[in-house]
């Protein structure tokens, strides 16, 4: 099994400075109004005993994603953890801003728009080896918003080694946050966007259990290939029907027409011949 | 008149036909760009939008044709309404020799009016899937992005399941026409007299004398050539 890559964020770290999100927007040459990370204030309380921390609103990165799952031309697919985009494939149909339990990805001029982790893999067949000669691709190092943290809060790198990290910082963090937690561990396969919470994932607007929904799994499973097999298979046995039937019809003809000649000539209003009596 | 020239029976009128046809084409463009979304080796004709745009343009007569009809020809619109949703012990009767109408044979039917019990099923389940499949259409087109995961999915099974639906009425559809050459029902809008004798005897019974006409020429397979539109005319 490939690596898998991951990206961490931890909010005890996180400032909320926007930096990551700028060096997103521009790193990645996104026109006015797109962006693939949004960082917000979260605060609770009251005045005198607030609490504040910083939640990030990007892709998930999730082990089995319901935007992979619903996409129907193969421009969503994953890369050693990543769920990556070839936009040459993308059709705009977005199926997958509807699938996305986080609601992430959007459709931009046309095309699937979100994070895919700096991944230049724009729909070149390159023999990428590992990670790193792909993120050199698109002329970087590691993503933007984790080159760019002031204060090492985002990571990137292989997904065990960011986890285990990540459970360290959790127990070292509860003696002060009892509910600190890493959000991603198991959530849809694991998630490749692991996140260390000071609070509840409700705290941060995040779903404790986000699923793949089981339509989803129905639909793309069995509905559809069976609405295109039965329809295949329908056309299929008819043809073969067909060779069948158009012999029996012909000989049924046959029979007709020498019925018809066979009747008794002086009587010709009794013949079967079609509408002698209108005549 | 001897067998040798059988006599033709107008079936369809001139608009009936055209709006077929144009359903017919805008159906089967509807059928194929969509299974674009379906069929991965087709998934490069998706790419960028273009089945979807050719999508788009076909729903238009694909809606419009059914509203036309009902304007144009309100009595047929009426007829083919009450006689596709009105069942009778014949059309049971009917149905229990489709087996053997399947495989060619007519021997045995009972005799069956304008429509029989098949083409009114046929007729009943185009009129139900059109529905679903214009209703779920609209949703998922007008819905992008609201719909949430089990939106998404309802109204995609739904569309699906109305499109396997029809693609079956359709290929049935396409199977009779050819088993029992009934063609040049569409195509000229006459049908032999042949035909309607072995397939809708109580329907032929009722025309008046003028809806017949002499077949000058018959090219093979029974199907009325374009000479004779002129003497159905008349």
């Amino acid at each position: 099994m490939a690596t898998r890559y991951a990206i961490s964020i931890d909010l005890d770290r996180c400032i909320g400075c926007q930096a990551c999100a700028v060096a997103c927007q521009i790193g990645n040459e996104l026109p006015a109004g797109d962006t693939f990370t949004i960082v917000s204030d979260v605060v609770r309380g009251q005045a005198g005993s607030l609490w504040g921390s910083f939640a990030h609103q990007r892709c998930f990165h999730c082990g089995a994603a319901p935007c992979v799952t619903v996409c129907p031309t193969g421009a969503l697919s994953k890369w050693n953890g990543l769920t990556v985009i070839e936009p040459e494939k993308c059709s705009g149909c977005g199926y997958c801003t509807d699938a996305c339990p986080f609601k992430v990805p959007h459709i931009i001029a046309n095309s699937v728009s979100k994070c895919t982790a700096c991944l230049g893999l724009s729909g070149r067949v390159v023999p990428v080896l590992d990670v790193r000669s792909a993120l050199l691709l698109k002329g970087g190092q590691e993503p933007w918003c984790a080159q760019t943290c002031p204060s090492q809060a985002i990571r990137f790198g292989e997904r065990d080694n960011l986890l285990a990290e990540a459970k360290g910082r959790v127990a070292a963090l509860q003696p002060r946050y009892p509910k600190a937690q890493v959000y991603g561990e198991t959530q849809l396969d694991g998630l490749g966007l692991l996140t260390i919470l000071l609070d509840q994932p409700g705290a941060y607007g995040l779903p404790a259990k986000p699923v793949m929904p089981a339509t989803l799994t129905v639909w793309q499973g069995a509905v559809q290939p069976a609405a295109t097999g039965l329809s295949a298979l329908a056309a299929a046995v008819m043809g073969l029907m067909f060779i069948v039937a158009r012999r029996q019809h012909a000989r049924e003809k046959v029979e007709m027409h020498e019925s018809v000649k066979a009747a008794p000539a002086p009587q010709p209003e009794e013949t079967p011949v079609a509408g002698q009596n209108h005549e | 008149m001897s067998s040798e020239s059988p006599r033709l029976v107008q079936r369809y009128l001139p608009a009936q036909r055209l709006i077929h046809w144009i359903g017919g084409v805008s159906f089967l463009t509807l059928l194929f760009s969509g299974i674009a979304l379906l069929f991965p080796p087709l998934s490069f004709l998706a790419a960028g939008g273009l089945s979807r745009l050719v999508h788009r343009i076909a729903v238009i007569p694909f809606i419009v044709l059914p509203i036309v009809y009902a304007i144009l020809l309100p009595k047929q619109t009426k007829e083919l309404l009450t006689e596709s949703l009105t069942y009778t012990r014949e059309d049971w009767e009917w149905l229990k020799c489709m087996p053997a109408y399947l495989f060619g044979r007519t021997r045995g039917l009972p005799p069956q009016g304008r429509l029989n019990a098949g083409q009114k099923l046929h007729h009943a389940g185009t009129f139900l899937m059109f529905v679903t499949v214009s209703v779920s259409g609209f949703v998922l087109w007008f819905g992008k992005g609201q719909l949430g995961p089990n939106g998404l999915a309802v109204a995609a099974m739904g569309h699906d399941l109305s499109m396997l639906g029809l693609s079956v009425l359709m290929i049935g559809h396409v199977y009779f026409t050819f088993l029992y050459d009934a063609l040049s029902a569409m195509r000229t809008g006459l049908v032999t007299e042949q035909y309607a004798r072995m397939e809708h005897l109580k329907w032929l019974e009722t025309l008046p004398p003028e809806a017949f006409a002499v077949a000058r020429e018959i090219p093979k397979g029974g199907e009325a050539g374009e000479s004779d539109i002129k003497s159905a005319a008349e």
